[in-house]
């Protein structure tokens, strides 16, 4: 079963100095196909704990035998296995099928990266709660707009059960005839209300063209942003991804969605920390949306299709500048 | 006791311990999203699982159970056929337990094409969460045929859908309830038929390897999911029709207004499901577009004529109030603010900003706990009443009305708020910029912990009272 513990790789990580004879190149690759969705280097923990410095912090032989057979340590009772098993939700890190040259390629780059960048939180990732935002538009339209509804639906219920108080006659044919009117009125209601919000629906127009195209890629549990399509995770070995881009302010950015084990859900969030665009990100399809970044800022991304335990760490970062 | 009697208060023992047990999980999961039970928070995912199904599950049971319960009355169900559907349930549900308690299956209660075979979890929970799914559509599926031959055994199939009374023909008489059942039985056998193209395209993958198209799994997937928890609502609006007219003193019939509506229904609502695709940019453009003209034809009738209808068979009335006839009113009322919820999250432009957001399951709550909840729970309690007039108590009725309708409006209240926030459904932790999730997560667990105080309250009492009913009898 190929499975979101099949990324939960990793919890290693050493590099002693005479590991720098490793090819650390191969390791990037390995690092970017089998440990970067559960993983970081220095940008926190996602779903498996972040590997920046792990040399440090455990034997490399341990750190050997973790990479090449994490489920047997566990079964074998290894107590600090045990103990990240627990830490991490209880979600096994699979075996990756690693010989002893990879796994010392994957923790030659591991020391590397860490050697070369102080750990840090990603880019725009806040750490500390936030307080709520105002509500703005359209998101406090649709609420308020909601709830006068309802104060009408409930004023209605309970004028009717307090009219039982003084018993009477109903003349039906009077209500059958309002029963009409109000017909036609939601008839009306529901042809104006379709009329004005079909034409502003998000789906692409063929007529307009964006100012920039960039591709996503999703899958569990990280959002891949490239300049080129990624169609299979062979690609990754030749496309470069971040998870994180930059764009202008005033862009009108065309995504290209799709995603390579699951169902995603790819929603950007603007500086209001309000959902500005969504698109869902499907195995098998590209989906095309569109976002005009006016205000420079940070726009989270998040996923907003569950897809397994690191669904609510799946995330992304888009800087307007 | 009757046999069907007998049936219904089993199904009414399965309600009266699942619903609370499921209830709890979602306190529990709206608590770990507030920060706290942290050691709960590795089983998240899973408690999610099984709260969703199980209260799919446990309602639309409850409410055949009632529908089986009021086709007594005007047709034959078949015992036989009765108790294997509560047995077929019974199995399925331990099956899920095993694969969710044991397995930690965490696909979520549609469990969306591909991620049963791609989670954290065994493969073997992931057949048994299937096989477990294949028991209970099997058993639905022979349970909604039975009712339905117990309804062609009396009527005619254009009989039992009304059309007699567009010719102006009012014999023989079809009580509203039957019309809406009937409706609501092909809408679920079509429904369970899409589930089981579904289950097998998943074994076809699980034993050839051959992957099956994700946008196709998801129309069948939503087309089954959605017209299930419709079908379960409008099996609770028949209740309504049925007994609501015996504490207003005046009838509710069949028309050719009312039978345009229903059929209308069973028309649209085949349709409707398609908004929950609508963030699925690769489904072709006119389908979309359908959705939503579907969603606005599927309220209009209900709400004009169903809706009315009832605020115009209690205006003025000589209305008996007790739990079971107030539940009745506050269903309908649930239905239709859950219904302006869902109408507004069926329009596409406002979808985008609320796909997958907390207002999702801020709607299906209202109207299935304010809505169906209320209606099957009115239904019991006017099953449990009827021999118990002396055991009436006006201030035990309205303080269990007040704990089911404060608390649950409370707990519908953070939803909406949170999804208006953008707040996103299903996340066990909210990230830092959304941590005032957290705060409404908290506050809604509260409030649902008051409202299931008030249905143990009510639960426990109806039990009281129906067997002081049943040794009285």
């Amino acid at each position: 079963m190929r499975n979101a513990a099949a990324r939960i790789a990793l919890l290693l990580a050493a590099v002693t100095h005479g590991a720098a004879t490793a090819d650390t190149a191969s390791g990037q690759v390995l690092f970017q196909q089998k440990c970067a969705a559960c993983h970081t280097i220095g940008e926190g923990d996602r779903i498996g704990p972040d590997l920046h410095d792990v040399g440090a912090r455990r034997e490399r032989a341990w750190l050997m035998r973790f990479v090449t057979d994490p489920q047997a340590m566990i079964a074998a009772g290894d107590p600090v296995a045990v103990r990240l098993y627990e830490r991490y939700n209880r979600i096994v890190m699979p075996n990756l099928a690693l010989d002893d040259t990879q796994a010392s390629a994957l923790l030659a780059h591991i020391d590397e990266v860490s050697r070369q960048h102080p750990a840090s939180v990603a880019v725009g990732v806040a750490t500390a709660p936030m307080p709520a935002p105002a509500l703005r538009s359209p998101q406090s339209a649709i609420l308020y707009g909601f709830i006068a509804a309802t104060l009408l639906i409930v004023t209605v219920f309970v004028w009717v059960a307090r009219s039982t108080r003084d018993p009477a006659t109903v003349d039906t044919h009077r209500a059958y005839a309002l029963r009409r009117v109000l017909f036609m009125a939601g008839l009306v209601c529901a042809i104006t209300v379709l009329a004005l919000t079909l034409p502003r629906t998000p789906y692409v127009q063929a007529a307009t063209t964006p100012d920039r195209v960039i591709h996503v890629t999703a899958r569990q549990f990280e959002f891949l942003f490239s300049d080129v399509a990624v169609d299979s995770t062979g690609d990754l070995l030749n496309v470069a991804t971040s998870d994180r881009i930059t764009v202008a302010a005033d862009t009108l950015v065309e995504f290209r969605v799709t995603a390579l084990d699951v169902n995603h859900g790819f929603g950007v969030y603007g500086v209001d920390r309000q959902l500005l665009a969504q698109t869902q990100a499907m195995p098998g399809y590209v989906n095309r949306v569109r976002v005009h970044f006016r205000e420079p800022g940070h726009y989270p991304v998040l996923c907003l299709e569950y897809c397994a335990a690191g669904h609510h760490l799946m995330r992304a970062g888009i800087t307007v500048e | 006791m009757r046999t069907i009697d007998t049936q219904t208060a089993l199904w009414m023992a399965v309600t009266f311990i699942l619903f609370p047990v499921l209830a709890l999980l979602g306190i529990t999961m709206r608590t770990v999203q507030a920060g706290g039970l942290e050691a709960m928070a590795g089983w998240f995912y899973p408690l999610m699982t099984l709260h969703g199904v199980g209260m799919v599950g446990v309602w639309y049971v409850a409410a055949m159970g009632c529908a089986a319960s009021v086709l007594a009355r005007h047709v034959a169900p078949s015992p036989l056929i009765g108790r294997i559907a509560l047995a077929g349930t019974v199995i399925g549900v331990l099956m899920l337990l095993a694969c969710v308690l044991l397995g930690r299956f965490a696909a979520g209660w549609y469990f969306l094409y591909p991620l049963p075979l791609h989670g954290e979890w065994p493969l073997w929970s992931a057949v048994l969460f299937l096989a477990s799914l294949t028991v209970l559509g099997a058993t639905w599926l022979v349970w909604s045929l039975d009712l339905l031959r117990a309804i062609a055994a009396r009527f005619t199939l254009a009989q039992a859908l009304g059309w007699h009374y567009l010719r102006g023909q009012t014999e023989p008489v079809l009580p509203p309830s039957l019309l809406i059942v009937t409706v609501s039985l092909i809408a679920g056998i079509a429904a369970l038929v899409s589930a089981v193209i579904v289950i097998v395209l998943f074994a076809l993958e699980l034993l050839t390897g051959t992957s099956s198209d994700a946008l196709l799994m998801k129309n069948l997937t939503f087309f089954f999911g959605h017209t299930l928890v419709n079908l379960s609502m409008y099996l609770g609006v028949a209740l309504a029709y049925e007994i609501l007219p015996d504490y207003a003193g005046r009838p509710w019939k069949t028309n050719p207004v009312v039978v345009v509506s229903w059929n209308t229904v069973l028309a649209i609502v085949l349709l409707a499901y398609l908004h929950h695709l609508y963030m699925d940019f690769a489904q072709p453009g006119g389908l979309q577009y359908l959705g939503q003209v579907a969603s606005y034809a599927s309220a209009l009738p209900a709400a004009i004529v169903t809706i009315f209808g009832a605020l115009l068979l209690v205006y003025r009335a000589t209305m008996r109030w007790n739990l079971a006839s107030i539940l009745l009113f506050a269903g309908l009322a649930g239905w239709a603010i859950g219904g302006i919820g869902a109408v507004i999250d069926s329009t596409i432009s406002a979808n985008t900003r609320l796909h997958n957001t907390l207002w999702v399951p801020a709607h299906f709550h209202t109207y299935m706990l304010a809505g169906l909840v209320f209606l099957i729970a009115g239904y019991f309690a006017h099953l449990a009443r009827p021999a118990a007039t002396a055991d009436a108590s006006p201030r035990r009725d309205r303080t269990i009305a007040l704990l089911l309708v404060g608390g649950a409006y409370g707990f519908f209240a953070m939803f909406y708020l949170a999804g208006a926030w953008s707040i996103p459904r299903r996340f066990a932790a909210y990230p830092a910029e959304l941590a005032h999730g957290a705060t409404t997560a908290g506050i809604a667990a509260a409030f649902a912990t008051l409202f299931l105080a008030g249905f143990l309250y009510y639960a426990l009492d109806t039990v009281r009272q129906w067997r002081t009913a049943t040794r009285t009898d």
